[in-house]
């Protein structure tokens, strides 16, 4: 079933032309990595799929589900499913991370026409999740992101992904700044996370995280374009090789 | 309100000022005194603060808390005097302005040449939610002791986008975001009240006018 269709995809930021024509279709219950050299625009194609107001499109559509993603605002995409872990998480001193996710959690029930969580479920929901990513008890009552370790951040978007149980989880560079035990802990929490009914987009420079999830799909991504598709060998191929064929 | 108040050797006293159009205080402080001050403002008000530390071991804190809009503004002169060493001061200001609202701060810092070994401590940023908000902010520190503490900051800025966006796309709109992120800023200063029910309830009232 596909879950998530991108049709000749164009945008720029700030006048320049970033992507130009991405053709991309995945299916419920996959995983696809991205990979490329820096600047071929792979954070712009996370940022154009969430909505980051910085983007213009151009030319062509996204659909989720069926539904055009792109007339949405960034709140209505993250109440359809899409979750984006950020590469540079932002910290929100003064918000905790209880009422940060309540809040969060709560607009999407509601866009959901569902029920608030009651105080004890939400808990509940918290600790649950939080046990599986081997989280501290303290985290709850800290502000979001403020003075969190890079490994301690990445955690967090994984927990918060966790929490909202997103369709689409687009996963930017969340292996950069992690060490091989925090790399592992996030990528068992990412394995946990899927199923049949979700799918994930993994963008990354290095191969090393797909060691850990592994990609049914590879594409390149060079200069706005996915110039070559391939199972998870191509990432073993371009770890020995380079992008430079690419560029 | 206009008062003079002189604070006894020792003496703790909290002050919470909610709204008041023209504040005049006049307080002086003895040995080991405590005041903790809090100055809140939703509409227009003229402030003029006037604190002598008379002897050592002294605590001032004074807290501000301003949301303007729609032309309103706030003046808030603070005159803190170090005039015996051993004390402490720290003051914490915080103005949220949008819809051509106007805030004006002065902060004076004086501390005596003999008042050594004070600490002081100022701080007053402020945030424009649009363009035709204005915010004027003169930290003035005199200090005449050579053995002293003093730190001061004003900053001026708007909301955070990369924090909204994170928060959008969590599914927060965008409205609530901007709430969210403005009680949090104005949090900081009036989480420092003691009287619990005081404290709850005008954080409820900053909630609702927001």
């Amino acid at each position: 079933m596909k879950l998530l269709e991108i049709k000749n995809l164009h945008a720029s930021v700030a006048g320049k032309q970033i992507l130009k024509g991405i053709n991309l279709t995945i299916n419920a219950g996959e995983v696809h990595a991205i990979m490329g050299p820096n600047g071929a625009g792979k954070s712009t194609l996370s940022a154009v799929i969430t909505g980051h107001p910085m983007y213009e499109v151009s030319e062509g559509e996204i659909l989720l589900n069926g539904k055009d993603l792109l007339s949405m605002n960034p709140e209505e995409r993250a109440r359809e499913g899409v979750f984006l872990s950020f590469q540079y998480p932002a910290e929100i001193p003064g918000v905790s991370m209880v009422n940060f996710m309540r809040t969060a959690l709560n607009e999407k029930r509601k866009y959901h026409n569902l029920p608030q969580l009651s105080a004890t479920e939400f808990l509940r929901l918290m600790r649950e999740k939080k046990a599986m990513l081997a989280m501290g008890d303290k985290f709850a009552n800290r502000a979001v992101n403020e003075g969190f370790s890079g490994g301690e951040k990445k955690k967090n978007e994984i927990f918060q992904m966790a929490m909202l149980q997103p369709v689409l989880q687009i996963l930017d560079e969340t292996d950069s700044g992690l060490d091989i035990d925090a790399l592992r802990i996030v990528a068992d929490g990412v394995n946990k996370l899927k199923s049949q009914d979700n799918a994930s987009i993994v963008i990354t420079h290095y191969q090393r995280l797909l060691d850990y999830i592994v990609p049914d799909f590879v594409h390149v991504l060079a200069d706005g374009k996915i110039v070559e598709t391939g199972t998870k060998d191509l990432a073993l191929y371009l770890e020995e090789k380079g992008y430079v064929a690419y560029n | 309100m206009c008062e003079e108040i002189v604070l006894k050797a020792n003496e703790s006293r909290d002050i919470v000022i909610v709204n008041e159009p023209n504040v005049r205080l006049r307080i002086s402080q003895e040995e080991g005194s405590q005041l903790r001050l809090h100055i809140i403002d939703w509409q227009s008000a003229d402030n003029d603060v006037h604190i002598e530390q008379v002897a050592s071991n002294c605590v001032t804190e004074i807290y501000q808390v301003a949301y303007l809009k729609d032309n309103q503004k706030v003046t808030t002169h603070t005159n803190v005097r170090h005039l015996v060493g051993g004390g402490v001061s720290k003051q914490v200001l915080r103005f949220v302005l949008s819809e051509h609202a106007k805030g004006d701060f002065l902060g004076t810092l004086y501390i005596a040449k003999d008042a050594q070994k004070s600490c002081a401590e100022q701080s007053n940023r402020n945030l424009l939610l649009d363009d035709t908000a204005t915010m004027r902010t003169r930290p003035q520190l005199e200090i005449y002791a050579d053995d002293v503490q003093a730190t001061h900051g004003a900053t001026t800025g708007q909301l955070d986008e990369n924090a909204l966006f994170y928060m959008q796309q969590r599914g927060i709109s965008r409205q609530a975001a901007e709430r969210m992120l403005i009680v949090a800023f104005l949090s900081e200063a009036i989480e420092t009240i003691r009287n619990e029910e005081q404290k709850e309830k005008l954080l409820n009232t900053i909630d609702s006018i927001l």
